[in-house]
């Protein structure tokens, strides 16, 4: 069943999106990423061209971000105040962002661009996690244990203005958040990701902050970016989709709750060997698409937007008409969908709770 | 450095998956590496 995109204007498989989100949203609930840096490729492959796959997914990573982040905020697993820190350096990181973007569109090499940032970031982040994931095995195979330092020290902890992060227990120079914030932002704009799997290990093994509160303020850094990214895609080039969000929004909801489930009794290291092996494998492709097959992004096939339904002609006019509305509407409804679906799992798990209470 | 590249071969044989897994990197890597500059030139 395929449906129209307005205004990305193509046609994409409704299954395909929904099930694909779906398992990117289940990754992404097991390994507590985004999974912006799975699903842009698995839409640039469903025909969406880049730029408005980047947008798009910028969106949907709101919507997911929102719901982690408010599952968090209710365990009181956030610190807002690193978490803002990160937020001033991701504000500029991200406004450098969509300036390169910019750059890169006017030029015309805003697709191989963002198919080539792709490949290396997955490419880097693969052989890392596959290395580290091989090694892990290997050395419970071999029933080696290594004790690690507590905090390693590098030149970023000796800038000045210290200040004391209370709930975090550190007491850190401001500019070690901001440009950690900085470089998210950048790489956010341009490639449509939230940047959790830069920020994640940066809060580690950087910041050095406690495990316990990473992932709710990773999600929380992530909104304010994402919210910017997409607020500045819908502004700049009109390129936010409500069909194509809508649809990518309800299968990654959906699929990060079910991940986190799974996430509670599955091998760790295993699973990371498995993720780093999908993860070189998109990055295959997508250099199999660049720079062996690239007339199969240019041959998609597009409908005359004349002959448009009702929804469709109105989501179009609104985008033209009033871009600022448009991109306020689009952030919104991440909003609120990602809210509902932190409170529908809260309700489902205190009645599970309830349940096991009774039966006990 | 001459005892390990001595012991090289049967370290290859010894971990045939590993060896595997460098040359499948080395060839992913390569083949983007060579892609890039192919682009933009």
């Amino acid at each position: 069943m395929d449906v129209f995109l307005p205004i990305a204007e193509v046609s994409v498989n409704v299954l395909a999106i929904f099930s694909l989100s779906g398992i990117v949203g289940i990754l992404s609930g097991l390994f507590g990423v985004g999974g912006g840096f799975l699903m842009t490729p698995f839409l640039i492959f469903l025909g969406v061209p880049p730029t408005y796959a980047v947008a798009n997914e910028a969106n949907n990573i709101l919507a997911t971000s929102v719901s982690g982040s408010t599952t968090h905020f209710l365990k009181d697993t956030l610190d807002y105040k690193m978490g803002l820190m990160i937020v001033a350096g991701g504000i500029f990181g991200t406004l450098f962002g969509i300036w390169t973007f910019t750059y890169f569109k006017g030029i015309g090499k805003i697709d191989i661009v963002i198919s080539l940032a792709y490949m290396y970031i997955l490419a880097i982040i693969g052989t890392a996690m596959l290395v580290e994931g091989l090694g892990e095995i290997d050395k419970a195979r071999k029933k080696i244990f290594i004790k690690k330092k507590l905090h390693v020290h590098y030149w970023i902890h000796g800038l000045p203005l210290r200040m004391r992060f209370q709930k975090s227990k550190l007491y850190e120079s401001v500019f070690t958040p901001i440009i950690i914030g900085l470089i998210v932002g950048f790489i956010a704009a341009i490639m449509g990701i939230g940047g959790a799997f830069i920020l994640v290990p940066a809060m580690i093994y950087i910041i050095g902050m406690p495990t316990r509160l990473i992932p709710g303020t990773s999600l929380f850094v992530t909104i304010f970016i994402s919210i910017i990214v997409t607020f500045l895609h819908a502004f700049n080039y009109g390129s936010i989709d409500l069909i194509l969000v809508f649809m990518l929004i309800t299968g990654s909801i959906v699929g990060v709750q079910c991940g986190q489930k799974f996430g509670e009794s599955i091998d760790s290291s295993a699973l990371k060997t498995l993720l780093a092996i999908l993860l070189l494998l998109v990055g295959i492709a997508i250099a199999y698409d660049t720079f062996f097959a690239p007339e199969t992004i240019a041959e998609t096939i597009k409908i005359d937007v004349n002959n448009l339904n009702r929804l469709s002609m109105f989501i179009k006019r609104l985008s033209i008409e009033v871009p600022v509305l448009y991109g306020l509407f689009s952030i919104v409804v991440a909003l609120i969908l990602g809210v509902a679906a932190a409170f529908i799992r809260r309700y489902f798990s205190n009645l599970r709770k309830k349940y096991i209470k009774k039966t006990n | 450095m001459t005892n390990l590249i001595k012991k090289l071969p049967s370290e290859i044989k010894k971990n045939k998956l590993k060896t595997g897994i460098f040359l499948g990197l080395s060839a992913y890597w390569g083949i983007i590496l060579a892609g890039t500059l192919i682009q933009f030139n």
